[in-house]
């Protein structure tokens, strides 16, 4: 390899690290900040960090941060975003317990396929999905196009790869649909009977009482709670997968 | 059971009876001696059983032609209950130049009893004696008769003064719109310097408010043409609500001693004595010059403010406070305008701040902060317009940094039973040490435009192997397309190596190339492989006009100069280079034909 090539090598390494050494510094800093004592500033910190790469222990520390500065709904909602980038994030489930016996909130309510898509990351299904279907399509026109003999295992790897593709379709689905679930992150917000400032109001929701986005209009969700349905200020409910702000 | 009921009810009642003297009950409420004695005293009731007169008047009832007199009605009712006619019973002589009524009341000892006044300004241009006849008004459904009353105009010059009128004098005439000034309205000391209240004083004028409660009353030594006069002097605020000239005038009663409210005196004066004479009085219009403000340079925050204000620094009563604690801005102004009715700020609408403004006069505001969020108080807009110099001046109040901290929650539970269950954790986790596990974005790739073209790729590389597999089976089917195409792959390899050859003047490989090439370039017809092939298949396959020409001699001559290895004698080696352009020909040839 010519010394060009090398410095463009390292150069393109370091652009493409400096993203990581950006959030890596906002998370010292918001770990600084928690033990300091200031909450905001680690929120802050944590926050500027996952909005340069989202990654399940910032939004855990954010959760946590939010949590001793008294704001359930957003440290659900943190907790909830670490837990869908990992499923198996320990202290993500542990909190979301925790939190939901102090707060008196419930958990949203899954239908089976959403149930089913949260034992993987959600960019998981896609691929499996994805090479399921090529491998069992592969498997039934490779051997024809290369002239080889149809062997049994030919067979069962197709069967296979579609039985696959076929779950991690419905896994697929689950993922969309949970892409709508959110979180009321603020104290006693408003459901509205109309998407005006004026709008009649239905009922009072807690803090972390989850939701499902039914439709946007202006500054408004119309969300469906497990009582009721209404508009909400898009200030006060947050989605999971809401890309956080740079 | 009827006695059975009757000693329950005993034993309920009983304990009443027995108790009542020792019961403390609730004490009324305790009022002053002097406020009971006000209580007490029975307030005098309104005349209305005297029957209404009427009385009409000159006043000066002698005047030189051109000059002005008032006629006067007093009438004892109040002015709605009387039906007064729009137009006067006068001769044409008489013009009226103003007009203007009021009323008041008026105490006769133990009643009160309503005065309406009725008054016209005249200027008769021509002497004579003018009479106005009686006429009859309506006053509460009975007839009142009004008296005649008559005027004598003369044409020479009078000794007597002229009559009474009010002056007007005002701080300012070209005012902006919502601009408060300041009017006075002034009562010379009439005959004998004798100075009597005003009551009832009215300014008239449309669009113009007048604050009564800003009213002050003073008795001065004015300069009346060079002389020394006492007057009595009421100002009174107004400030115009409607753009546009516009004309002042100012009546009032004359109350003799009755002074109301607080009055500051200045320099001797002279009370007149006996009951009061009430006659109502009126000024000259003034004219006023209203301007609307201007639109351009207007500030947010604009509540009317008129004057040159100054603001203190705004002073928060902490700026360390907890959600939902609240804290005091204080806001001061002071300046050289109307701080009566200086509006304040409003409350500012903020969704981290509930604020509430202090009550008016108060330019105070609370703040209680709804979240930890807040690291400032919300700017408050505010302005004031400066009549002088025509401009808006900015007053508004800029934020001020305060750290608001959050009621935080609980990280652990006292005790398992308020876990409810075993699986409910009792305290939060520990920090994570690191980011861990990360992705680009949190929308899914399910959701990307891009992940849907990347499934697209799969595709495309199973469409290109069926067409390669199609196209291997094509050939298959046609193995003479093979062949020629190897042919003439064969073919142009051949002849750049001849070409090479006559370059390098290599004659022996010459003619072997030139053979070889000719084999191949005919090999496909037969099909056969180009080894085996000789002169004659060459020849074969030449244009029929070309197998007896110059071109079958080349052919013959190329492949007896390959076969000269095989005869007995080996013959010199002729000029075969030369032989380099016919052979190019001969390829063409066979060439063409692949």
């Amino acid at each position: 390899m010519s010394c060009r090539a090398k410095i463009l090598l390292v150069v393109l390494m370091c652009a493409l690290n400096a993203g990581y050494a950006a959030t890596n510094d906002w998370f010292a800093l918001g770990v600084e900040y928690t033990h300091d004592g200031d909450f905001p500033g680690a929120a802050a910190a944590f926050k500027n960090a996952a909005g340069n790469r989202p990654a399940a222990g910032t939004f855990v520390n954010i959760g946590l941060a939010e949590w001793n500065r008294g704001h359930a709904g957003a440290a659900i909602l943190a907790w909830e975003q670490a837990r869908w980038i990992d499923p198996f994030d320990t202290r993500a489930i542990t909190n979301l317990k925790f939190a939901r016996q102090v707060a008196e909130v419930e958990s949203p309510q899954l239908k089976w396929y959403e149930s089913a898509s949260t034992w993987l990351p959600p960019n998981a299904w896609v691929w499996i999905a994805g090479a399921s279907l090529w491998l069992a399509v592969g498997a039934l026109v490779l051997p024809r196009v290369l002239r080889c003999n149809r062997r049994g295992w030919h067979q069962t790897v197709a069967a296979l790869g579609f039985g696959a593709f076929l779950f991690g379709m419905t896994a697929n689905f689950g993922v969309v649909g949970r892409t709508d679930i959110g979180f009321v992150i603020k104290k006693t917000a408003l459901l509205l009977l109309t998407p005006t400032h004026e709008g009649e109001i239905i009922s009072n929701l807690s803090a972390g009482e989850p939701a499902r986005r039914i439709w946007t209009r202006g500054n408004y969700y119309y969300i469906r709670t497990s009582s009721a349905a209404g508009w909400i200020d898009k200030s006060q409910f947050g989605l999971v997968c809401t890309e956080m702000e740079k | 059971m009827k006695l059975t009921v009757r000693m329950s009810w005993n034993k309920i009642i009983l304990p009443f009876l027995i108790g009542a003297p020792v019961l403390c009950a609730q004490m009324p409420p305790q009022i002053p001696a002097a406020a009971q004695a006000m209580l007490q005293i029975q307030q005098p009731t309104v005349d209305n059983t005297t029957p209404v007169t009427a009385q009409a008047s000159f006043d000066p009832p002698l005047i030189r032609a051109g000059e002005k007199t008032f006629y006067r009605v007093d009438v004892t009712a109040t002015e709605s209950a009387i039906q007064w006619p729009v137009t006067l019973p006068a001769p044409e002589e008489l013009k009226v130049t103003a007009q203007a009524r009021g009323q008041m009341t008026q105490f006769t000892g133990n009643t009160f009893r309503p005065l309406t006044t009725f008054l016209y300004e005249l200027q008769p241009a021509t002497a004579g004696q003018y009479v106005i006849t009686n006429f009859t008004v309506s006053c509460a459904g009975q007839p009142v008769q009004v008296p005649p009353a008559s005027l004598d105009v003369v044409t020479e010059a009078l000794a007597a003064p002229p009559p009474r009128r009010l002056r007007l004098q005002t701080t300012a005439t070209n005012v902006f719109l919502g601009q408060p000034f300041r009017v006075r309205v002034i009562l010379l000391a009439g005959p004998g310097n004798q100075l009597e209240a005003l009551r009832e004083i009215q300014l008239s004028g449309a669009g113009l408010m007048t604050d009564q409660s800003g009213t002050r009353q003073s008795i001065e030594v004015i300069d009346d043409n060079g002389a020394l006069r006492p007057a009595f002097i009421s100002d009174l605020m107004v400030t115009p609500i409607a753009a546009g000239p516009m004309a002042l005038t100012a009546q009032g009663f004359t109350a003799g001693r009755e002074f109301s409210g607080p009055i500051s005196i200045h320099g001797q004066v002279s009370l007149p004595g006996g009951p009061p004479k009430y006659i109502l009085l009126i000024s000259d219009p003034i004219r006023l010059n209203v301007r609307p403000l201007p639109a351009e340079g207007e500030l947010p925050g604009f509540t009317g403010a008129m004057g040159i204000f100054i603001k203190e620094p705004p002073v928060l009563s902490t700026d360390r406070l907890q959600v939902g604690q609240p804290a005091h801005l204080k806001l001061t102004f002071h300046g050289e305008g109307d701080l009566t009715r200086f509006v304040p700020p409003s409350a500012p609408i903020s969704s981290d701040w509930q604020v509430i403004a202090d009550p008016v006069p108060a330019t105070g505001f609370t703040l209680i902060p709804l979240t930890d969020e807040a690291q400032a108080t919300p700017a408050i807009p505010f302005c004031a317009f400066d009549p002088i110099s025509g401009t808006y001046r900015d007053l508004s109040i800029p934020p001020i940094p305060v750290t608001v901290i959050g009621e935080g929650l609980p990280v652990e539970l006292r005790d398992a039973e308020q876990a409810g269950d075993d699986s409910v954790p009792v305290k939060l986790s520990s920090l994570a040490p690191a980011p861990g596990k990360s992705v680009t974005h949190l929308t899914p790739l399910q959701l990307r435009g891009w992940f849907v073209g990347i499934q697209l790729l799969p595709v495309a590389g199973f469409c290109l192997l069926w067409q390669w597999d199609r196209h291997r089976r094509f050939l298959e089917a046609h193995p003479d397309l093979v062949r020629r195409r190897k042919a003439r792959r064969d073919l142009r390899r051949k002849k750049m190596e001849l070409q090479k050859a006559a370059a390098a003047g290599d004659a022996e490989s010459f003619i072997q190339l030139a053979a070889a090439a000719m084999r191949i370039a005919v090999a496909p017809h037969y099909p056969a492989n180009p080894q085996a092939l000789v002169g004659g298949d060459v020849l074969a396959r030449l244009d029929s006009a070309s197998q007896n020409g110059g071109t079958a001699d080349t052919v013959k001559q190329i492949f007896a100069a390959t076969d000269r290895r095989f005869a007995a004698q080996a013959k010199p080696p002729a000029d075969w280079l030369a032989l380099n352009a016919d052979v190019e020909a001969v390829l063409q040839q066979l060439e063409a034909k692949l």
